[in-house]
């Protein structure tokens, strides 16, 4: 087995910038997060009492995660300005963020038809669950909720508190369900939002 | 008697103080006009952040000279995530806004860095003595009225 030496960066890690080039920045390997994600899963299932505890836990440490990817990625992307419309928000975690944990952007972004504080993100196959097949005992649970809890904390850090939930819908023409991850903001934004509207117009 | 930057602060997205530290050695009674002119400083920043709401792309991070006080001049930097950097001045010499970028960038930078630390509790106050050394370090950075800023001695 090649034993080599781990790559010097000159920069500290959080100054280098975002670059467009996929084989310069630095990856996990799948596998080594795979493993480690079905470790985790096997450690909360021993812990949890119930399925609701379970997605919990899970979903509280994507948010810690969320939070500190949205201090990185906003100020590593020199060019990124703070939003204030949930859409701005939406669609940079649909496009940069996305792209940033797992190497593509989401597949669809869409707002719901009743009220419009309801959007909806599509993945066709999401990175984390890839490797995790849920029993028929577990039924309800989502290994996507990780990325749920990612998203909730990037939106709460970003002013936006919403709730964020990650649900499997099968397709026809694909193998795998797709993850629809259904974002529900609160009526605070909701209202900050249609304020900001009538400041703009009038 | 030391001239520059005299006091840095971490505000976060709440408005509660995270982070408050004096440069010069400083008395308690020192620390409590800090803390107030810090927290004016957030009012400014409000009205900076509310002015801007016309044209979609001047939500810039850096909000540039907040208000002149007696003896400091107050700098704000608003990240992403609503934290607020304030930086207190003591210079009377005109001050270039490059430099102060400069040292508020490297702030953010070094923010992001301790945030990254996985037991780091968002919101409470930062305690850990490798961010403080790092901050004297940055701080250092900022030229010192009658020191050069090329680096050239006289």
């Amino acid at each position: 087995m090649n034993a080599r030496q781990p790559p010097k960066h000159s920069l500290n890690i959080v100054d280098r910038p975002l670059s467009k080039n996929r084989s310069e920045v630095p990856t996990v390997s799948l596998s080594a997060f795979a493993y480690l994600f079905s470790e985790y899963i096997q450690y909360l299932v021993d812990r949890a009492n119930s399925i609701s505890e379970l997605e919990d836990r899970l979903e509280k440490v994507g948010f810690e995660v969320g939070l500190r990817v949205l201090e990185l990625l906003s100020y590593r992307d020199k060019v990124l300005r703070r939003k204030t419309d949930v859409l701005d928000i939406l669609r940079f975690i649909h496009g940069p963020a996305w792209q940033y944990l797992f190497g593509k952007t989401a597949d669809d972004l869409q707002q719901a038809a009743n009220g419009d504080d309801e959007y909806y993100i599509r993945d066709y196959d999401l990175l984390v669950s890839r490797y995790i097949s849920v029993p028929r005992s577990y039924e309800p649970f989502n290994p996507g909720t990780l990325a749920a809890g990612i998203m909730r904390g990037m939106l709460d850090s970003a002013g936006f508190p919403a709730r964020v939930t990650a649900h499997f819908v099968s397709h026809k023409d694909r193998q795998r369900p797709i993850t629809t991850f259904m974002i529900k903001l609160e009526p605070s934004v909701m209202q900050r939002q249609a304020y900001l509207e009538a400041a703009k117009k009038g | 008697m030391k001239m520059g930057i005299t006091c840095v602060a971490f505000i976060g997205p709440q408005n509660n103080p995270m982070y408050l530290r004096s440069m010069d050695p400083a008395t308690d009674d020192h620390y409590l006009k800090l803390h107030y002119i810090v927290h004016c400083a957030l009012d400014a920043v409000e009205e900076k952040v509310l002015l801007k709401r016309g044209p979609s792309d001047s939500q810039d991070v850096y909000l540039g000279l907040l208000y002149p006080t007696e003896d400091y001049r107050v700098y704000g930097y608003l990240t992403n995530t609503h934290v607020k950097i304030i930086l207190l001045l003591d210079d009377e010499a005109p001050i270039k806004d490059e430099a102060v970028l400069r040292v508020l960038r490297r702030l953010h930078s070094l923010y992001v860095d301790t945030t990254s630390n996985p037991f780091h509790k968002f919101g409470l106050p930062i305690t850990s003595p490798r961010f403080d050394a790092q901050l004297e370090q940055i701080v250092a950075l900022y030229p010192r009225p009658g020191a050069s800023l090329g680096g050239f001695t006289t």
